[in-house]
């Protein structure tokens, strides 16, 4: 498995979380409902193999362990991320990140607010608790693949 | 003694009437403090602040007084032949990182041992680390039995080593489990070792009495015990307290000083470096004075119901794996879904108000030794209900349903 092929199998999972999983997500009644969906879109997501998981890849942060994969297509300057969590409800969650941001430009991913988007999104709970589950250390990882200017 | 009445318990914690709805099973982490300690702390701030052993002036030597009398009271709690062996620090982490740091410098040599135990808190492990690389002082490990208890036949062949040290927990914070305490220094003193308890989780389920264990030093958390938190207790000796080279420096602690020498003050002063923490000291006074007006004995058997109630409870839901026993446990459940990761489960637990802790609990030696890479830790008070453990058995029966559909 190669990093192009990881990628190949996320972007289609992610056009569909963009298309319908986040529609139920708000439609979702009750908590459970919520929660069930939370942990369908992380199942969504290819699992990145155990052999790929370096080190280096590791977010630090989060209480249950998190990696994050970077590509970047420098001929249209676009950046691609592939991801992986040992937590399924976090695994979810940032899938709806992954959904925001690949595919964005240099100036795109640097202007980009997690914060911001999970409250349009009505996901805002969620990053509350994000210093314990690793969301807004994933996100400043995911910025942090910026190019310096 | 009438019997124990834990909505008459219960009722002195605001918390509970402030956030009625949730179920609290944190209390490994800290505990809520009843109106008493409150009371304390905010009277010594608005009728006595001052600092203390200092003041020319009466308000300061009141503050004196108060804190002094604090120190008695832990004292008494702890049955400690004096009250010069209580050193307030700010918590059992300093407690432990100043004994691991002063003995470093006095006591021990290069190539001499530690003792430890697989199940150990960081902060009974990190500190003696720091100091072992740089001092060439040798760290052992007493493995644990298939139950997940300190295996005391390895301990006794550890004891044959020779070490200078032996630092255990009185109480797993993980598994809850009760250590053979007394048999455990017992046994280290007859091998010559000086014992160190790390009663963090211990000193609140038991009143610990120094004296009848014979241990060297013996250090809890008062946040741990419903006093405030930012302050702790180290007991130690007299002929071992006077062994530590302090870590903090400053203040009362000094006698005199010259760029040329420094003398320092007598115990308890000498390790306690700077103004201490006067209306901590206070609260953890005044929650020692309020505990003590119930029965011990009462409130473990109230705890062991609850822990009964919730084991029977737990059998009945599917994929649940227990890491602690039942039995010799002081009231802390670890325990997992089969195959989930443990902060999905408390982050279901979360949504429905259920507060536990997930992950490795400051103790990963002993999670690569159980082979897991987390647990969920239930961990009940005496202010805990029947209702609580059923809240949580439901909500974790919710939880695992979510999981596994
Ligand atoms: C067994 C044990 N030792 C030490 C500590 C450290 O206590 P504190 O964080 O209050 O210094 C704890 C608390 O988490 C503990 O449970």
């Amino acid at each position: 498995m190669t990093l192009e092929q990881l990628l190949a199998e996320t972007q289609p999972a992610l056009l569909q979380i963009k298309q319908q999983d986040l529609a139920d997500i708000s439609a979702a009644k009750d908590w459970q409902s919520k929660y069930r969906v939370l942990m369908q879109l992380g199942k969504k997501l290819p699992p990145v193999p155990e052999k790929m998981k370096q080190p280096h890849l590791l977010v630090k942060g989060c209480e249950s362990r998190a990696w994050l994969m970077h590509y970047h297509d420098k001929a249209q300057d676009k950046h691609f991320f592939v991801l992986d969590s040992e937590a399924r409800i976090v695994k979810g969650l940032m899938a709806i990140m992954l959904c925001l941001v690949n595919g964005m430009t240099s100036a795109e991913l640097a202007k980009f607010d997690l914060c911001h988007k999970f409250d349009q999104l009505n996901l805002k709970p969620y990053l509350s608790q994000s210093r314990g589950n690793g969301l807004t250390a994933m996100a400043e990882r995911i910025k942090a693949c910026c190019p310096a200017k | 003694m009438p019997a124990f009445d834990v909505q008459q318990f219960r009722q002195q914690f605001a918390f509970f009437q402030q956030q009625p709805d949730w179920v609290y099973l944190d209390n490994a982490a800290t505990m809520h403090k009843p109106q008493a300690v409150i009371d304390a702390v905010t009277q010594f701030y608005q009728r006595h602040n001052s600092n203390v052993h200092r003041g020319a002036h009466q308000l300061s030597q009141q503050a004196t007084m108060l804190f002094e009398q604090a120190r008695t009271s832990v004292a008494a709690y702890v049955n400690a032949a004096h009250s010069d062996e209580i050193i307030f620090t700010s918590g059992a982490t300093a407690a432990l990182n100043q004994i691991a740091f002063g003995l470093m410098h006095t006591v021990l040599k290069p190539g001499d041992r530690i003792l430890l135990t697989q199940l150990e808190h960081h902060a009974n492990i990190v500190p003696w680390q720091l100091h072992c690389q740089r001092h060439g002082v040798i760290i052992d490990v007493v493995p644990l039995t298939p139950q997940h208890t300190v295996d005391l036949v390895a301990y006794q062949k550890l004891l044959a080593l020779k070490p200078k040290v032996v630092s255990f927990s009185h109480i797993s914070n993980v598994l809850g489990h009760i250590q053979p305490v007394a048999q455990m220094v017992a046994q280290a003193k007859a091998a010559g070792a000086i014992t160190m308890i790390d009663g963090a989780q211990g000193a609140v389920y038991q009143q610990p009495d120094v004296q009848q264990l014979d241990c060297d030093f013996y250090v809890f958390s008062g946040h741990k015990l419903y006093g405030p938190t930012g302050i702790g207790v180290l007991y130690g000796k007299t002929q071992w307290l006077e062994q530590l080279t302090p870590v903090f420096a400053g203040g009362e602690m000094i006698d005199t000083v010259s760029f040329v020498n420094t003398t320092f003050n007598k115990l308890p002063f000498r390790l306690e470096a700077g103004t201490p923490n006067i209306a901590g000291a206070i609260g953890l006074s005044a929650a020692i004075s309020w505990l003590q007006k119930y029965n011990t004995e009462q409130i473990q058997q109230h705890k062991s119901l609850l822990l009964k109630e919730f084991y029977s409870g737990l059998q009945a839901i599917k994929a649940i794996d227990i890491l602690s026993m039942p039995v010799h446990n002081a009231g802390i459940v670890a325990l997992n879904v089969a195959g989930e990761h443990p902060a999905d489960v408390a982050e279901l637990l979360n949504q429905q108000q259920v507060a536990v802790r997930s992950g490795q609990h400051c103790a990963m030696p002993l999670f690569s030794y159980l082979a897991q890479q987390g647990a969920v830790r239930c961990s009940f008070a005496a202010y805990n209900t029947l209702d609580d453990v059923n809240r949580c058995l439901l909500a974790l029966e919710q939880a695992v349903e979510i999981l596994t559909a």
